[in-house]
């Protein structure tokens, strides 16, 4: 392994999406989750929905796709293969490498939801540029539920309890996101223009970087034994 | 003698903060301008005028009742009414006497008393149908003023009231919690130093378990507060959303504690999420609500209290009230920390 740490971080990265496409049984149940969840939201808003119905089932949508992309096991996790990688590379490169992925992964989740949404649920609320500003509040809002359940899912993997304890420790963080991103996007819906309510994804980048910032700092603490 | 001076103290703190919180008077206040929609004669200047009642509260109106002067002001003119009848201390009837062409159509109703000072009720009456005329210059009436003659009381807040002596347990209990995390983040910085000894763990745990006690009864206050102020038992505020997450991240702090087995183990993934969680709290509780809109005071660009919030009868009972619960916050804590090293010791023995 490389000691340069930009080099270690690109090593990473991919070689998580190489491990992901070889049994590529997973991504696609991750989509395949969010499409079947958003045509549960048009059958349960009966086929059209009103611009608040529809910006909170984006959202929640969002969520619960985020949460069921962090639950998968990580062969990192295993206390041999934890113990051979921590001779090798820099913890905080590998939780760094670890939340690109997801927000790679995330992202695309983000794309599909909307475009979903906009197929099942009707564009008639993302007249001209209104789509685009709500596409970028979900990629925003991917980016942000990536680096937290990362960090979150790394503490109860390292604990040993699964994925039941990312659950109960990420709900309750991930309600300040939440609360920012619905009111941009109904803010966006209701036709706010987009420089009025700018500042509400500059609180998501923020948030962002400040957990990505904790998470490398905190990481290497919760590798060690 | 050094290690029970301050518990005492503390414990004293808090009974003086008590029996001043129920014992002490609200001021008087104005709390009501209404039309009756009648109208009376008036002796004085021969007309029959229309009739409002003055509401008062905790007001003496019956005693000195001739000294009693009620007016309305708007631009800086004043307009005396004329008082038709006291029913009681806090009731009168009085008769608007204002010409057709006024100076703004909104004014404040001012009551002058011997007894209770100068009370002033903010825009509460409104003529609509008068013709504005900014130049017009009112006669000025002749204004005996009184300053207050009351002895030591909370200051008469509109909406709040006699709930006003929350104050005392809500924002105390808030600070406590406060001070109670801030332990646990020293301590968890501490843990994270040293992972060998038990000792720092202990403390964040024990200040954590303290601490939510705190949260959750502030949380409570609060929505006690919130139901008689602002109507609601909980309303969509970014300060209470922050201080429920608040409190959730905290629970979730104990959650993980008991899904971890092996001592060591718990201990630093203990600390590495309390870090997370104190810096989730300033976030939340102290630099979010204060740029964005809340019904919450001390909000949207201005922390902390202001002059108006606060009083210096306040003052006297608030102050000792921060001071008290901290303590007892801290005897809490620290009884807390020797119960956890105890059940550790027992755990050890084989």
């Amino acid at each position: 392994m490389p000691n340069n740490a930009w080099t270690q971080f690109r090593f990473l990265t991919t070689h998580a999406f190489r491990v992901e496409f070889r049994q590529k049984h997973g991504i696609a149940g991750l989509f395949l989750f969010a499409l079947a969840s958003v045509y549960a939201c048009y059958q349960v808003a009966g086929g059209r929905a009103s611009a608040e119905i529809w910006n909170a089932l984006a959202w929640v949508v969002l969520m619960f796709s985020a949460f069921n992309a962090v639950a998968k096991p990580w062969a990192e996790d295993s206390p041999e293969l934890r113990s051979y990688l921590k001779t090798t590379l820099r913890p905080g490169i590998w939780i760094l490498a670890r939340m690109a992925y997801y927000v790679l992964i995330m992202s695309l989740l983000a794309l599909l939801v909307f475009f979903a949404f906009a197929l099942f649920l009707g564009t008639e609320h993302l007249g001209g540029s209104r789509s685009w500003s709500f596409l970028l509040g979900l990629e925003f809002t991917a980016v942000a539920f990536a680096s937290l359940l990362t960090l979150l899912s790394a503490i109860s993997s390292r604990a040993g309890a699964g994925f039941s304890l990312t659950a109960v420790l990420g709900l309750p963080l991930i309600i300040p996101i939440i609360l920012i991103s619905t009111r941009y996007g109904s803010e966006i819906l209701s036709g706010v223009i987009f420089g009025d309510t700018a500042h509400h994804l500059l609180f998501l980048a923020g948030l962002t970087g400040g957990i990505a910032t904790l998470g490398y700092i905190l990481f290497p603490y919760l590798w060690r034994d | 003698m050094k290690n029970t001076f301050w518990k005492a103290l503390g414990v004293l703190l808090l009974l003086y903060v008590f029996s001043m919180t129920l014992l002490v008077p609200l001021g008087p206040g104005l709390l009501e301008f209404q039309d009756k929609g009648k109208v009376q004669h008036s002796d004085i200047v021969g007309r029959s005028l229309p009739v409002y009642e003055v509401i008062g509260f905790g007001t003496h109106w019956d005693e000195n009742s001739d000294s009693l002067g009620i007016f309305v002001k708007s631009k800086g003119q004043l307009a005396a009414l004329e008082i038709f009848e006291i029913t009681d201390e806090t009731h009168a009837l009085v008769g608007l006497d204002l010409p057709y062409s006024i100076p703004s159509k909104s004014w404040n109703v001012l009551v002058n008393h011997p007894i209770d000072g100068t009370l002033l009720l903010e825009n509460a009456l409104f003529l609509s149908d008068r013709f504005v005329d900014a130049s017009i210059e009112l006669p000025t009436p002749a204004v005996q003023e009184f300053g207050s003659n009351l002895p030591f009381h909370f200051p008469y807040q509109p909406q709040i009231v006699e709930t006003i002596r929350n104050l005392m347990l809500h924002v105390p209990l808030w600070f406590t919690m406060f001070l109670l995390m801030g332990i646990g983040f020293v301590a968890s910085i501490g843990q994270l130093s040293n992972n060998r000894n038990m000792e720092a763990d202990m403390r964040a745990f024990a200040s954590v378990r303290v601490g939510m006690w705190f949260g959750v009864l502030g949380l409570a206050t609060g929505s006690f507060w919130a139901r008689f102020t602002w109507g609601a038992w909980w309303v969509d505020d970014p300060q209470l959303n922050g201080a429920l997450v608040t409190v959730l991240v905290y629970a979730g702090y104990l959650v993980l504690r008991n899904a971890v087995d092996d001592e060591r183990l718990r201990a630093r993934l203990a600390a590495v999420y309390n870090l997370f969680a104190f810096v989730i709290l300033v976030i939340l509780l102290m630099v979010l609500p204060r740029f964005s809109e809340s019904l919450h005071p001390g909000k949207g660009g201005n922390p902390g209290f202001n002059s108006y919030d606060l009083d210096d009868a306040l003052r006297m009972v608030f102050y000792p009230a921060v001071i008290g619960w901290m303590l007892l916050g801290t005897w809490m804590y620290l009884l807390t920390l020797r119960m956890t090293r105890i059940n550790r010791k027992l755990d050890l023995l084989p």
